[in-house]
């Protein structure tokens, strides 16, 4: 008779294995290429060939079949038990993660040598490890091969188990896979004790156990944490985007990082220059700021460095570079260290650290540690933008008020008007001038200035403000009178203008009366002169002939004395003539000006005994100037060129044409100017200091004056000079269109 | 010949005087321009030389406006208080025929006199006589202006200035071939006498001064004169 133990306990079995069945069929749907799921799949079919044969060996007992036949449910038994114990070593192995890369090779092959072991013994005619009572109660054979495979395979399993205990944080299953190892050892304990059923129950429920566990690791649990880390996430998101300080955010993601993954403590480092400063710690017990790492040290600079995650398992055996922290290689598990990276840029790290007692981290505690790693190199850019923006308003505002300041201090008006010509801006000075502005008005330009404030040709003023960008124009207010600089406002495209006003009424005053002194002062000294040269004329008919050599070199001294101050009086009251008088430009042929030049210069030349010739070149084109002033132009030059030659030498005046242009040459075979003073001798009042000239008279005013008449031509002037060979002045005037006349 | 010296420095008027005197003019040396416009009238010169700046109330441009008023007798002006050529051009708007600027060599002052002096006394010669278009009629032989009928009074230069245009009517006449038939060879670089007669010309003749009919400008090149057609005819 089977005893009722026997027929409950295998109900029961059964009930417990389809229970099991259901989990597996749960974790299949939920992801059958897991490969914990598809070792526990494999496992869980071999406790059911266990089970199965169990039964059947049982009934098959109980109907007094063949012993033939009765073998058959004992070796599907034997398939059961051994298998189950070698799936049991491939599931653990599966879910420590330790397992070599041929792994499910090996686990083949340990099943492929106990079948060929099995039909080994089978052939031998060993007997069968199992034996059915004939009341149908199951036992083992105490000395059995079976032994063999379940020291070797629950032994590794037991070994795994303890371990890498820190890897299955499910209790549960561990308590299933310990439960399913003591479960077999039962099965070996001695047949008198019937034992072998309490086994098949234990490792029945161990399956199921088992089943649960993995349903907990590998759907409850994450789905669990899913809902942690998004909450994490949305805090650390919703911090970023509240606060502009990156030291809180980076608190809230450390704290966010330890709780999410499970982590003891989490720290963030920063480039500070070439080292990394810990900006934030987690329960990390180093203060923040007190750590500074040089460049390379640490995992933290590796991670760095590499743009890469740096995990290590268990910091003091497999982290072999210098220690980030003293306190680490003391304390450190499992840590993590990612960098965080903005536009491809490392800033710094972000560490996630297990206690020594700690658990392991795994791929998803990679991926959060990344994630949040992202948001906190978000929050660093973020708070770098905000200071950068901060301190860039604060600048400008700074630079906007000194600006003002000095805008509002200064006695000149300043205007800016906008392109409608609208009044964006009026100081002070500005508004008074308008008298009664509001600044709030924005009123047109035109309406609160008279319009002698404006150029009278306005046309013409934009246009040249459009091609030079500045002008420059008197404006009048009245009484005053204003030195108006207008310039642009904007980049390429004009925006406005802005105008400062310079108060020139003073100015111009002190301008009239000087003037009206030169006039004063010539007119004074010009009738003296007329009539001291006069007389000498008349007393030159009278005496010159008949007198004696004294007689006739007095009168000549006297004349070139007179005629000396009145070249000095014209030279000044020229100059006030090309800066007052509109210059009357017409055709003039180069040769005849060059003519009159030599002509009148020629007894000058005579007097310093410097020989002055004048040439042109045949078929000069005219061109267009005032005969008068271009005329003292030249003058000036011969003049100044027979000065500074000394006695016996040349100055050569000539006029040739070249490219649409007419060049009018003064060469002599002077003492040259130095380098340092040529650009300066066009300056007013500048008189070069040539050696060997011991003194020359002359108002300094000379080359200024030509300087502005040829500028008055549209023309150019320069001077090429080698001190002690000589200088040559050149004139270029562009030719005018001949008109045949 | 009779020429005037009005000028307030004794030693100027003098020497000058003097000067002219040896070349075979009469001399009237006069000190202010009251008494030269005293002088002017008893002694009738044919030529007046002015000086501008003078004490006692009357310059010499007011005199030479009073002279023109009532003749068309050449007038020089020498002056030592023109700097721009605007002071020159408002002497000859003042009616003066020539301006010469102090200080002056006594040849050139000399070449001067005889210049103008010549162009007064210069009677045109061949070419048409008359002009006549209803409008303006010029009678060149007898020196009669009419405009609307209304006789006015051209000064020498004026005149001489109408004739040369009008001779060469139609054709452009260069500003330096202008200078040397009115004025002669020695004025050629005087460019600002043209234009200042022209303009005084044109007032006393045209219709509209500033929209010139007779005399146009041809820019930088010189003047033409334009015939009109005959408003009587119509």
């Amino acid at each position: 008779m089977v005893s009722g133990e026997n027929a409950v306990a295998l109900l029961v079995n059964g009930l417990t294995l389809a229970v099991a069945l259901t989990l597996l069929i749960i974790l299949l749907w939920h992801d059958s290429r897991s490969e914990v799921t598809q070792f526990f799949s494999v496992f869980l079919g071999l406790i059911m060939c266990w089970n199965l044969g169990a039964l059947l060996a049982q009934a098959g007992a109980l109907v007094s079949l063949p012993s033939g036949f009765q073998r058959i449910p004992l070796i599907i038994l034997e398939l059961g038990f051994t298998g189950s114990s070698i799936a049991l070593y491939a599931l653990t192995a599966a879910l420590v993660k330790v397992f070599t890369r041929r792994f499910r090779a090996l686990v083949l092959l340990a099943l492929v040598l106990f079948g060929a072991y099995r039909v080994l013994l089978t052939v031998s005619g060993a007997p069968d490890p199992f034996v059915v009572q004939a009341d149908g109660a199951l036992s083992m054979a105490s000395r059995s091969s079976l032994t063999l495979f379940y020291l070797v395979f629950d032994g590794a399993s037991a070994y795994l188990l303890w371990r890498f205990q820190r890897k299955i944080r499910s209790r549960l299953l561990k308590a299933g896979l310990v439960a399913f190892i003591v479960g077999q050892t039962i099965g070996f304990l001695n047949p008198e004790l019937s034992s072998f059923v309490i086994a098949t129950v234990i490792a029945a429920f161990a399956a199921l156990v088992i089943g649960f566990g993995i349903l907990q690791q590998q759907i409850i649990r994450p789905l669990a944490t899913r809902k942690s880390e998004v909450e994490a996430l949305r805090n650390v998101i919703g911090s970023i985007a509240n606060q502009t300080e990156s030291g809180a955010v980076l608190q809230q993601v450390a704290r966010q990082a330890a709780q999410v993954i499970g982590a003891d403590a989490v720290g963030i480092l920063l480039l500070d220059g070439d080292e990394l400063v810990l900006k934030t710690a987690w329960e990390l017990g180093v203060e923040p700021e007190a750590v500074r790492l040089a460049r390379g040290h640490g995992m933290a600079w590796q991670s760095v460095l590499t743009k890469q995650l740096v995990q290590v398992e268990d910091y003091r055996r497999d982290w072999k570079g210098a220690p980030d922290f003293p306190i680490a290689t003391e304390v450190f598990g499992a840590v993590m260290c990612t960098p965080l990276i903005a536009g491809g840029d490392p800033l710094g790290a972000m560490m996630a650290v297990a206690s020594k007692q700690g658990r392991m981290f795994d791929r998803e505690d990679a991926y959060l540690l990344q994630l949040l790693a992202a948001q906190a190199a978000v929050a660093v850019t973020q708070g770098h933008l905000f200071h950068e923006q901060s301190a860039l308003t604060s600048a400008v505002e700074q630079s906007r008020n000194q600006l003002e300041t000095v805008l509002a201090s200064t006695d000149s008006p300043v205007i800016a008007i906008d392109r409608s010509f609208a009044v964006i801006f009026a100081n002070p000075a500005a508004q008074a001038l308008f008298g009664g502005f509001n600044p709030e008005m924005r009123g047109s330009i035109a309406e609160l200035l008279p319009a002698s404030a404006f150029p009278a040709n306005l046309r013409g003023a934009l246009r040249e403000l459009r091609r030079n960008r500045t002008l420059t124009y008197e404006a009048e207010f009245g009484e005053q009178v204003f030195l108006a600089h207008v310039a642009r406002l904007g980049g390429p495209r004009v925006e406005g203008w802005v105008t400062v006003l310079n108060d020139i009424t003073q100015l111009k005053e002190l301008d009239r009366l000087k003037s009206e002194m030169v006039r004063m002062t010539s007119h004074d000294l010009k009738n003296p002169l007329q009539a001291a040269m006069s007389n000498l004329e008349l007393l030159r008919d009278d005496v010159y002939d008949d007198g004696t050599q004294d007689v006739r070199e007095s009168v000549d001294a006297i004349d070139r004395q007179l005629m000396r101050m009145n070249r000095i009086i014209r030279g000044i009251l020229d100059l006030e003539r090309v800066k007052n008088g509109v210059i009357a430009l017409e055709m003039c042929r180069p040769e005849r000006i060059i003519k009159d030049a030599a002509q009148e210069m020629a007894e000058f030349a005579r007097e310093h005994e410097v020989t002055l010739t004048s040439e042109s070149a045949p078929d000069l084109p005219p061109v267009a100037c005032d005969v008068e002033q271009f005329g003292r132009a030249l003058i000036n030059l011969v003049e100044n060129a027979i000065k500074f030659t000394p006695s016996g030498g040349r100055v050569l005046l000539k006029a040739a044409s070249h490219d649409g242009f007419v060049d009018f040459v003064v060469s002599d075979t002077g003492v040259g100017i130095a380098p340092d003073q040529q650009e300066r001798v066009f300056d007013r009042f500048f008189r070069a200091k040539q050696k060997g000239v011991e003194h020359v008279s002359g108002s300094g005013l000379g080359l200024s004056l030509v300087k502005t008449i040829v500028a008055n031509h549209k023309g150019q002037i320069w001077l090429d000079s080698e001190e002690k060979v000589g200088t040559t002045f050149t004139i270029r005037l562009p030719a005018a269109q001949d008109t045949g006349l | 010949m009779k020429v005037m010296i009005v000028d307030d420095e004794s030693a100027i008027r003098e020497a000058l005087g003097r000067k002219l005197a040896r070349e075979g003019y009469d001399v009237v040396l006069c000190k202010d321009g009251l008494e030269a416009l005293k002088e002017f009238h008893n002694r009738r010169p044919d030529l007046v030389i002015l000086d501008i700046v003078m004490p006692e109330g009357m310059d010499g441009l007011t005199v030479c406006r009073r002279i023109r008023e009532v003749a068309d007798t050449p007038v020089m002006m020498l002056s030592a208080n023109a700097i721009t050529e605007a002071d020159i051009i408002d002497g000859l708007n003042a009616g003066a025929d020539e301006y010469l600027t102090k200080p002056v060599r006594l040849g050139e002052f000399v070449a001067r006199v005889a210049a103008i002096l010549r162009r007064s006394s210069l009677t045109t010669t061949d070419g048409e006589q008359k002009y006549d278009d209803g409008y303006l009629s010029v009678d060149l032989h007898r020196r009669h202006v009419h405009v609307s009928g209304k006789k006015i009074h051209l000064t020498p230069t004026e005149f001489k200035l109408l004739a040369v245009l009008m001779e060469s009517s139609g054709r452009v006449v260069h500003q330096r071939d202008l200078l040397e038939q009115v004025w002669g060879r020695e004025y050629i670089d005087d460019v600002y006498y043209p234009r200042v007669y022209i303009s005084q010309l044109r007032r006393k003749i045209e219709r509209d001064a500033a929209n010139p009919a007779y005399i146009l400008t041809e820019h930088r090149v010189g003047y033409r004169f334009e015939r009109q057609p005959n408003v009587t005819a119509r």
